[in-house]
C-alpha cells in the first residue's frame, strides 16, 4: 500500500471582486499517494487550475489544510513555502515556460543552482543526465528559444526533476504539442514516474493523457466528483 | 562565479543593444561629472598657484601689540604696551635655523619691510618696499620671471618696481628717482628692473630693494620685520603656521589667512559644482532605475517561472540589484574613461600665448569619487525595480 504523500483537508478557496466573493474551490479532500500517477480532469471554470496552484504551495487556500509528508504547511511564512516548493515539488506547465536567454542545461539546472548560488560541476552533470534522460544531450548547450515546441517541453519535464521532487504537478502538458509529441511526451513521464518513483498529477483535458495514469480524479463545480 | 552573477550577466547581455544605450546614458552623465569637477578644480589649483607663486605661505612677524587693559574700581582704562619699541625679529638668524628644519619648508627670506615714497620731479607715490637678500629676490615671488625690463639683479644698489608704479612717474630702467621712507631717511636710486607680476597689488605698489640699502632707510640696522617662508606644498600653511608658532612665539600667518576671499570663491565653485554633480548621479539613477522596472515587466512571466521552481525573492531582487551595478560599473568605467580623454584634449588646447585656454586638471576628475557613487547610485537605482520584481506574484505571472 501507499504511502500518503499530500493530503488535503477541506480546502475552500474564494475570490473576493469588489462587493462579490466567487467561491471556487468547495471543500476538497484528496490524497495522494506517493508514487502514483493522476490525472486532474474538470471542464474550464471547474476549478482545475485554482486546486493545482494550491496544491502547488503557489496559492493558498481562503481555508482548509494541507500536509505534505505529514507536515502541515498551512502556517509557513512565504519563504519556507519557496523552499518547499523548490525542495518537494517539481512544475512542468503548458507552455513550458523556459527562460529564453538560458540554454537548455542551464534552464534545467535554474532550480537547484539558484539556492546553492552556484551551478556546479556536479549539478551540470545532473543537468546533462536528465537531458539525456529526456533524449536532449546533444541539445545542451542549444539557448531555450532555439528549441522546438516539443524540445522546450522536454527541457522542462528535465527542469521539474532537477531537484529530485517527491511531486510534480503538471498542467496540460501536452496541451500545446501535435499528437506524436503529446504521446513521446507522456511516454516519458509514465517511464520516469515508474523508474524514478516520482508522483505525478496532470491536469489535462485530453482523455488520451488521462487514460494513460493510474487514477483520474474529476473535479465538478469546486468540489471532487465521486469516482 | 556566483549564479546571481551569471543570471544578471546573461540579462543585461541578452539585449545588447538597450544595454549599450543604457550605458552610454550612463557614461554621458559621468563624462559631465568628471569634466565639471576638472575643470572646478582646475580653477581653483589654477587661481591657488597663480596666487601662492607670488606670494609668501606662511609670514613669520613679531607678534602685535595688545593693549594692556588695567581695572580700577571706577573705570576700564586702556594703556598700550611697548609701543614705544620698534616691531621686529632681532634674533631672526634662530628663527631661520628652526625654520630651515621645519618639514615642507622651501625657502626662507628675511625681509625688511617699509612704507616710503617715490619722488620724481613734483610727483609723488607711495611705495611699499621689500628690502631682502640679493640672492633670495626670487624666492617668495619670482620677480625676475616677471621682469618687462632691465633685471632684477639687487646687488647694485638699484630698485626693481611695478610696472604700473614706473608707468605713473614715467620711471624707465636707469632713471634715478628718490626714495623717502616713513622713517624721514631719504636715498636718490636708480631704476634696475621693472616687472609686471599681472597682481595690481603688486604691479602698483611694490619697490624690492637690497637688504643692506633698505637697513638704514627704514632704520633696521641689525633686525628685520618679516620672514617670508615658501613651502612644498601650500595646503600645508596653517599646520605649518601653528608649528612656528609654537616654535618661535612669533605671530605666524597662513597664506590662506591673508587670501580668504579666494578661498571663499573657490568654495562657492566648488558648491555650485557640486549642484551639477548632483544632477548628473540623479539622471544615472533615473535612466537605471526606469530601464531595469521595464526590464521588470518585460521578464514578469520569467520571473514567475523562477518564483514557482521555488527560487527566492532575494534571488530575484539580487539578479536586478547586480543588474544594476553592472549597467553603473561599465558606465562608470567608460564614462570616466572618456571624460579624462576628453579633459586631456581640452587641456591641450592653448591660446596664443601658449596659456591653457581652459584651466582644466584632467588628473582632478575625480575619477574615485565618481566611480563609486555611480556603482553606488545604480544600486540605490535598482532598489525599486529589484523590490517590484521580487513581489511578482508566480500564478498571475505564469497566466499572462
Amino acid at each position: 500500500m501507499s504511502h500518503t504523500l499530500l493530503l488535503a483537508k477541506d480546502i475552500i478557496k474564494s475570490f473576493r471582486n469588489g462587493e462579490q466573493e466567487t467561491c471556487v474551490l468547495k471543500g476538497i479532500d484528496l490524497n495522494i499517494p506517493q508514487g502514483k500517477m493522476l490525472a486532474l480532469q474538470g471542464a474550464s471554470g471547474s476549478g482545475k487550475s485554482t486546486l493545482l496552484n494550491i496544491l502547488g504551495l503557489l496559492m493558498r487556500p481562503t481555508a482548509g489544510e494541507l500536509m505534505l509528508l505529514d507536515q502541515s504547511l498551512t502556517n509557513l511564512s512565504d519563504g519556507s513555502l519557496s523552499k518547499y516548493r523548490n525542495q518537494h515539488l517539481g512544475f512542468v506547465f503548458q507552455y513550458h515556460n523556459l527562460l529564453p536567454d538560458f540554454t537548455a542545461l542551464e534552464n534545467v539546472a535554474f532550480p537547484a543552482a539558484a539556492p546553492q548560488g552556484r551551478l556546479t560541476g556536479e549539478l551540470r552533470k545532473r543537468a546533462l543526465h536528465l537531458l539525456d534522460r529526456v533524449g536532449l544531450s546533444d541539445r545542451s548547450h542549444f539557448l531555450a528559444s532555439q528549441l522546438s515546441g516539443g524540445q522546450k517541453q522536454r527541457v522542462a519535464i528535465a527542469r521539474a526533476l532537477i531537484n529530485k521532487p517527491d511531486l510534480v504537478l503538471a498542467d496540460e502538458p501536452t496541451g500545446n504539442l501535435d499528437q506524436d509529441t503529446a504521446k513521446q511526451v507522456m511516454n516519458l513521464l509514465r517511464e520516469i514516474n515508474r523508474t524514478d518513483n516520482t508522483t505525478f498529477l496532470i491536469s489535462t483535458h485530453d482523455n488520451n493523457v488521462a487514460s494513460k495514469c493510474d487514477e483520474i480524479i474529476r473535479i465538478t463545480d469546486g468540489k471532487i466528483a465521486p469516482t | 562565479m556566483p549564479f546571481s552573477l551569471l543570471v544578471s550577466w546573461r540579462y543585461i547581455t541578452a539585449n545588447s543593444f538597450q544595454t549599450l544605450l543604457l550605458v552610454l546614458g550612463v557614461a554621458l552623465s559621468v563624462v559631465v561629472f568628471v569634466f565639471i569637477t576638472a575643470l572646478i578644480n582646475g580653477l581653483s589649483i589654477f587661481l591657488t598657484q597663480e596666487t601662492t607663486s607670488k606670494i609668501a605661505h606662511v609670514e613669520l612677524e613679531p607678534p602685535n601689540r595688545i593693549a594692556r587693559v588695567l581695572i580700577d574700581d571706577s573705570r576700564f582704562v586702556a594703556q598700550p604696551v611697548s609701543t614705544l619699541q620698534r616691531k621686529q625679529i632681532r634674533n631672526w638668524q634662530q628663527v631661520i635655523d628652526i625654520a630651515q628644519f621645519t618639514p615642507g619648508v622651501s625657502a626662507i627670506s628675511p625681509i625688511v619691510e617699509g612704507n616710503g615714497f617715490l619722488v620724481r620731479g613734483e610727483a609723488t607715490r607711495p611705495v611699499a618696499i621689500q628690502g631682502v637678500e640679493p640672492s633670495k629676490v626670487d624666492a617668495i615671488t619670482n620677480i625676475s620671471a616677471y621682469i618687462i625690463s632691465g633685471s632684477a639683479e639687487l646687488t647694485t644698489g638699484g630698485l626693481v618696481i611695478g610696472a604700473d608704479l614706473a608707468t605713473e612717474l614715467g620711471l624707465l630702467v636707469g632713471t634715478p628717482v628718490l626714495l623717502k621712507s616713513e622713517r624721514g631717511a631719504e636715498r636718490l636710486l636708480p631704476i634696475t628692473g621693472i616687472f609686471r607680476v599681472g597682481l595690481a597689488s603688486l604691479d602698483q605698489r611694490v619697490g624690492f630693494l637690497s637688504i643692506r640699502v633698505a637697513r638704514p632707510l627704514f632704520e633696521l640696522p641689525d633686525g628685520i620685520t618679516l620672514l617670508g617662508l615658501k613651502l612644498d606644498d601650500p595646503a600645508k600653511a596653517p599646520a605649518i603656521a601653528t608649528l612656528l608658532h609654537n616654535a618661535t612665539q612669533l605671530k605666524a600667518t597662513a597664506w590662506q589667512e591673508k587670501n580668504k576671499s579666494l578661498q571663499n570663491a573657490t568654495e562657492a565653485q566648488g558648491r555650485t559644482g557640486n549642484f551639477i554633480q548632483a544632477f548628473a548621479l540623479l539622471a544615472i539613477i533615473i535612466s537605471i532605475s526606469s530601464a531595469l522596472l521595464l526590464s521588470t515587466y518585460r521578464r514578469r512571466a520569467e520571473i514567475g517561472i523562477m518564483r514557482a521552481t521555488g527560487v527566492s525573492r532575494q534571488f530575484v531582487a539580487t539578479v536586478f540589484i547586480l543588474q544594476g551595478v553592472f549597467i553603473g560599473a561599465l558606465g562608470a568605467m567608460l564614462g570616466a574613461t572618456a571624460g579624462y580623454l576628453l579633459c586631456v584634449q581640452l587641456a591641450s588646447i592653448t591660446g596664443p600665448d601658449g596659456d591653457a585656454m581652459l584651466p582644466i586638471a584632467p588628473n582632478e576628475g575625480g575619477y574615485a569619487l565618481v566611480i563609486t557613487l555611480t556603482i553606488l547610485g545604480a544600486a540605490l537605482a535598482a532598489v525599486l525595480p529589484a523590490r517590484a520584481a521580487s513581489a511578482v506574484d508566480p500564478v498571475e505571472a505564469i497566466q499572462q
